[in-house]
């Protein structure tokens, strides 16, 4: 029983980094129709950021962290300008192809400037380990990371629900093209969505680097998840991001701690394209709605 | 006054000119109606006043400013408002919440005496206000890309065919709040098909062909011009440009 308990608390903590980086995917996704391949990469830079504040200028976490979610959030601001608005009418293959150089330049200049090693973030989140009962053991960084994350998934939910910046990006997901005639900028509502979707994969960079390590090519991988777990939940749905967040993460932790760690991807992996058959459009997803 | 002044408008798809240097001229408190076949320049015309579309050559000034230089976004807050073709609200949205992002560039928070007046032009929209705008009827869809333009602060609404895919009695219904809605102050650029409809609210028309204005004159004299019948009123189709 205990074990369940901490590997719940385990799945718990891996699928709120999953959540913080396939939100931004989903919340691209949802204005542009733009898988932005280059997305996992602005997760690790959020991590290399956040380990430089930490280290070179010793900032404790409750600075570096949203420091490290501002800079990051200047980061996918850049790329959109940068590298894919221009693109913005051209045909999607060209944009999936442009977000990811932009994803494998991202990789390189962190590999040049930081190097290529395996680094960890210094321990910053209070780290007692708490003992209850008969023997389980919870450590206290893992509760917080759960519970911050928690928080800035509903904080983000009530943007978009109730703000009128966040109508403006449902409304953009609708139908772009009447924005405009709405008196909206929609150029700026496309940074928004930038801004909070890399702020948000910064928040789960920082998080990681808590609780494992970090290498500049951390963000393939963990990139290639979350976007699962954003496709399983429905992509352009904020609430499917999230619960196929934490499906995926529950479904890899428990195949690592009762199967075998070797068949972890393989049955992830199988599980998207298992749901993908039963949804189509994902859990939450929901297929076009036209009225003629 | 002159609110707006279209002067020898030229627009172009590519290679294909969809106008070719059309002037026309809207006045304080007027409905004007622009008539016209599919593909005449109805739509081309308005998404040009809009911005949507760049202009070749020509100018269009609204209140004495050129608006060529001006982004699409840009113009709501000059006073202009387009209902676009296919009405162009957002589905997954709410009644309200369509309604509420129109009003992204007014700059008082008194909203509530607008939603009223919006609310008594179309009463279903309060019934509905809390349903996606997806599951409206085509007419209340209507209703509420019309009420979404009185929402912005606007002094001319650019309408383009408002009464595509309703019924007769429904149509009936925008239509009255139409003329409520210019009686009230606001000066209405109306493209229709429906001709008959149109020019019945309408103070003066415009007629499109092929990208150029082939007619013009009030109302009711149009609504008598045989040309105009036998294309646009009655079942012989033939084009005004040859007769």
């Amino acid at each position: 029983m205990e074990i369940i308990i901490q590997q719940l608390l385990n799945a718990a903590q891996l699928g709120a980094v999953y959540s913080l980086i396939a939100l931004g995917y989903t919340m691209v996704y949802g204005v542009l129709r733009l898988i932005n391949f280059a997305h996992g990469d602005i997760f690790m830079v959020g991590a290399f950021i956040g380990f430089m504040l930490a280290t070179t200028l010793n900032m404790p976490l409750v600075l570096m962290m949203p420091l490290t979610m501002l800079l990051t959030a200047l980061v996918g601001v850049a790329i959109e300008r940068v590298a894919y608005r221009k693109l913005r009418d051209a045909q999607r293959v060209s944009l999936v192809i442009t977000a990811l150089g932009v994803g494998i330049f991202l990789e390189n200049f962190v590999r040049i400037v930081v190097g290529p090693q395996t680094r960890q973030l210094p321990a910053q989140l209070p780290d007692s380990v708490l003992k209850f009962g008969s023997g389980l053991i919870i450590t206290e960084d893992k509760i917080w990371i759960i519970l911050i994350s928690l928080a800035l998934m509903i904080i983000l939910w009530l943007f978009v629900q109730k703000t009128l910046m966040g109508t403006a990006m449902r409304a953009v997901a609708d139908n772009s093209e009447v924005i405009p005639l709405m008196g909206i900028n929609l150029n700026r509502v496309i940074a928004v969505t930038f801004a909070i979707g890399s702020a948000l994969a910064a928040a789960g960079g920082v998080f990681y680097g808590q609780a494992y390590s970090i290498d500049p090519y951390m963000g393939i991988d963990l990139g290639w998840k979350a976007f699962i777990a954003a496709v399983i939940g429905g992509i352009g749905s904020i609430e499917g991001a999230v619960l196929g967040s934490f499906m995926l993460a529950g479904v890899e932790v428990f195949t690592v701690a009762y199967l075998s760690s070797n068949l972890k991807n393989g049955i992830a992996f199988g599980l998207l394209i298992l749901l993908l058959l039963i949804w189509p459009s994902g859990i939450m997803g929901k297929p076009l709605l036209k009225k003629v | 006054m002159k609110l707006l002044e279209i002067q020898q408008l030229s627009v172009s798809y590519g290679a294909i000119k969809a106008l070719h240097g059309i002037d026309l001229e809207l006045h304080q408190g007027e409905i004007v109606s622009l008539l016209g076949a599919n593909g005449a320049g109805k739509s081309t015309t308005l998404r040009a006043i809009s911005r949507m579309l760049p202009m070749t050559s020509g100018q269009i000034l609204y209140k004495g400013e050129n608006l060529a230089k001006i982004q699409a976004h840009n113009v709501v807050s000059r006073g202009i408002a387009h209902v676009p073709e296919g009405r162009g609200i957002f589905p997954s949205l709410t009644v309200l919440e369509n309604l509420k992002l129109a009003t992204w560039t007014v700059k008082t928070k008194q909203l509530a005496p607008r939603f009223n007046y919006v609310f008594t032009l179309f009463p279903r929209l309060e019934e509905r206000k809390d349903q996606l705008a997806g599951t409206l009827s085509g007419g209340e869809q209507q209703m509420l890309a019309v009420g979404r333009a009185i929402m912005t602060d606007c002094e001319l609404i650019l309408l383009d065919e408002p009464s595509m895919g309703l019924s007769p009695r429904l149509c009936k219904e925008v239509f009255q709040a139409l003329q409520q809605i210019n009686k009230q102050g606001k000066t209405l650029l109306l493209v229709e098909q429906n001709a008959n409809m149109a020019l019945k609210i309408a103070h003066r028309g415009y007629v499109l062909e092929n990208g150029r204005i082939v007619l013009t004159g009030p109302a009711n004299e149009l609504a008598h011009d045989s040309r105009v019948r036998e294309a646009y009123l009655g079942t012989h189709k033939h084009s005004l440009g040859n007769s």
